[in-house]
């Protein structure tokens, strides 16, 4: 038997387990106005073979979220709360050094804008063996560094000889393909897919996102979506968070949260996104803006933009609750969220 | 490749061609002539034209460019009127080594400290430490050079009295030496050179290996070999004790003019280091678990290394004018000093003659860009 191309380094979870758990994590970035809250109190657990996904608009904290598992936030971004624990580790108070051997090895990343996430002035291969260089357990010659490569390569539909040239000789789609190589180069237990599509057009956009669904099926990847683009999380995910102004808002089964989302921004956004399925129905604008994160608003963030706001939500911040069928939603009244997509004016 | 710098040697003949007919009518253009500044004013007119007649100078202008630029494209640039009956080029090549000493060592020192502290500084952003030394930076970018020369002078050679106050050697040692001064020069310039091609292959070759205690053998290694091997030239050699002699002129000017180079160099590094560390593939690097060290030198000043190499082509004009006020204050006797005595006292020939060097010379530091651009940035092919 041949060891496979990307091997288990889960060491012998099933499908299902507990692979990555964040809990109640706090990133706040500290600038001279003070404190920007941008991720706020977010839980959610990772199980081994899932694919999850970040949702929420721009600057709502997705990705400060995602460089954080990585504890690769900006100079002035803090941890100042929480635990990220990968297979029952915690990642947060380990030093800097430790930190640098999971990078990457345990958990690694497929950036937003893979245009720019090649250093232009090394060949495309170079460095991938930069990583595996770094990260795999035994030393690697040159030809079975690039044997590794090229077995990388063709995994992603790319030629072996691909990784002589240089970034700038590859087209948009070739470089996200060989990003997604590189990702999966030391085989790390999770990917976190940050934006995988957005700087492609749409058709090699479907390309790369079925890509990438496979590879996850093939060999059982653990990886975490974040996007603004609700199609792309809904085609590829399993389970969905919602996240609003550095909060998880909302977390369940994709297919429930897409169906009957029960927070008011998740319905609000749903309402607001054009589908070409289903029927024709007229599109509910998002009003207002998203909050100041320096100075959020008190009790529930989203209340100044939400239809059902009562006095209660104005004042006192809604827990994320159970509300059934491993379902999860911050908000005290979304009872009253029409279930299912409307249209036209809200409420 | 080859056609791309046969093409540009033609390209840069040419524009020399352009360059040395300029200066030739620009400088014929200046109020006075030969024979006020160098006659005896009470010699007789018709003797006067007689030896104007034997120097060619009765003839019209571009009759007498033709056959200056005739003579040039036969290597011959005509006669010093200062120095006559000596030839410009003989001035010439007596003067350059001199210069090109000074100006090679300025520039390698100020590109490779400007470049290592730039770097350090734009990684080490926001302290007071780098706060102090960006603005130490900048005073000495801004200073007025002559003055600070001068100071430099004072300080070291007059307060100090570590060096010696001017020129480029001790005139009393060199009474009874048995050679010229210029070929001391000439083995200080070639084995100095030798020695930094052998550091800078250190440095490359200490790279390659993988592990840390690997790479530092091979750096202190080949350095330390580099070192051996020059010293092993020298003590024995003949020269040597004239060779001091001249180093220990060559401190002061060397130090002062690097000094000045340098913190351009350091300024033009941190702002080019700065706006790369924005760059995704930073971020990537940090993510692929590299090391701090790693991430700053092998992709974040590897690519900030262009912007620094495209001011080296701008920055040509101000070392080569920073060269002639070095030589100057420092009572240097290198082209700067030929330039500016030529012009001072209209021996036209060697002015054009030593300004058509430095253009000659800004032209060579071109065309070595362009080919290294090659290397430092694999997007830049030439068809």
């Amino acid at each position: 038997m041949t060891t496979p191309l990307v091997e288990d380094s889960t060491g012998g979870l099933k499908t299902g387990d507990t692979l990555l758990e964040v809990d109640n994590l706090i990133m706040r970035y500290k600038t001279k106005q003070g404190y920007v809250s941008a991720v706020e109190d977010v839980s959610f657990v990772l199980h081994k073979g899932e694919a999850l996904g970040l949702v929420g608009e721009s600057g709502c904290g997705k990705t400060s979220v995602a460089l954080s598992l990585l504890r690769l936030q900006a100079d002035n971004g803090e941890i100042l709360g929480g635990e990220i624990r990968l297979g029952g580790k915690d990642l947060v108070p380990i030093s800097e050094d430790e930190m640098r051997r999971h990078r990457w090895n345990d958990v690694s990343m497929v950036f937003q804008g893979a245009m720019n996430s090649w250093n232009p002035v090394y060949r495309v291969g170079d460095q991938i063996k930069e990583a595996l260089d770094l990260h795999w357990p035994e030393r690697l010659n040159r030809a079975e560094t690039r044997q590794r490569i090229g077995d990388l390569f063709a995994l992603v539909g790319l030629d072996s000889d691909a990784q002589d040239r240089y970034p700038h000789e590859f087209s948009g789609g070739m470089r996200q393909r060989a990003v997604i190589a590189m990702a999966l180069s030391c085989n790390p237990q999770v990917i976190i897919a940050d934006e995988p599509t957005t700087a492609l057009d749409v058709i090699v956009q479907d390309q790369i996102l079925k890509e990438l669904k496979k590879i996850q099926a093939d060999l059982n990847m653990s990886i975490i979506y974040i996007s603004h683009d609700i199609a792309v999380i809904a085609e590829v995910t399993d389970r969905t968070g919602v996240m609003y102004a550095g909060k998880m808002v909302e977390f369940g089964d994709t297919g429930d949260i897409f169906s009957a989302p029960r927070h008011p921004y998740a319905w609000l956004l749903l309402s607001s996104t054009p589908s070409i399925v289903g029927p024709r129905r007229k599109l509910a604008p998002l009003e207002g803006e998203p909050p100041n994160l320096l100075d959020p608003p008190s009790g529930c963030r989203f209340n100044p933009r939400c239809p059902f706001a009562t006095d209660q939500c104005r004042v006192e911040e809604p827990p994320l609750r159970d509300i059934g069928d491993d379902h999860q939603v911050a908000c005290w009244n979304y009872e009253q969220v029409p279930v299912g997509i409307t249209s036209g004016s809200v409420v | 490749m080859l056609k791309f710098i046969g093409v540009r040697l033609i390209q840069m003949s040419l524009l020399f061609l352009v360059f040395l007919s300029l200066l030739f009518f620009l400088l014929q253009a200046q109020p006075g002539d030969f024979s006020t500044q160098f006659l005896d004013p009470r010699i007789p007119p018709e003797n006067r034209d007689l030896i104007a007649a034997r120097f060619g100078l009765d003839a019209p202008l571009w009759k007498q460019y033709l056959t200056y630029m005739g003579n040039v494209l036969q290597g011959d640039f005509g006669v010093s009127f200062q120095r006559y009956p000596r030839t410009v080029v003989s001035v010439i090549t007596e003067r350059l080594p001199r210069t090109f000493f000074l100006f090679t060592f300025a520039t390698l020192l100020s590109y490779y400290l400007g470049f290592v502290l730039g770097k350090v500084l734009a990684w080490r952003r926001g302290g007071s430490q780098e706060m102090s030394i960006t603005l130490g930076g900048v005073l000495l970018y801004t200073v007025f050079y002559p003055w600070f020369a001068l100071v430099m002078i004072w300080f070291f050679a007059a307060y100090l009295d570590l060096v010696p106050v001017n020129q480029f050697l001790t005139p009393l040692r060199w009474r009874d030496a048995p050679f010229s001064a210029n070929s001391v020069f000439t083995s200080i310039i070639w084995s100095t050179l030798l020695l930094s091609i052998g550091l800078g292959l250190a440095l490359w070759a200490s790279r390659k290996p993988d592990n840390e205690t690997q790479r530092r053998l091979v750096k202190w290694g080949g350095v330390g070999l580099t070192v051996a091997v020059f010293l092993a030239f020298w003590m024995p050699h003949e020269q040597r004790t004239y060779a001091t002699d001249i180093a220990h002129h060559a401190l002061l000017p060397i130090f002062t003019l690097a000094l000045v180079a340098f913190a351009g160099v350091m300024l033009i590094t941190r702002g080019s280091m700065l706006e790369t560390l924005k760059e995704d593939y930073i971020l990537t690097a940090r993510a692929k678990g590299l090391a701090p060290k790693t991430i700053r030198d092998r992709h974040a000043a590897r690519n900030a290394l262009l912007p620094v190499t495209t001011s080296f082509v701008l920055g040509l004009a101000f070392i080569i004018g920073g060269g002639l006020i070095t030589e100057t204050v420092f009572s240097w006797p290198g082209m700067g000093e030929l330039l500016l005595a030529s012009v001072l006292t209209q021996d036209i020939p060697v002015a054009i003659g030593a300004l058509a060097m430095v253009g000659a010379l800004a032209l060579i530091a071109h065309i070595i860009v362009d080919v290294m651009y090659v290397f430092l940035d694999p997007r830049i092919r030439y068809q």
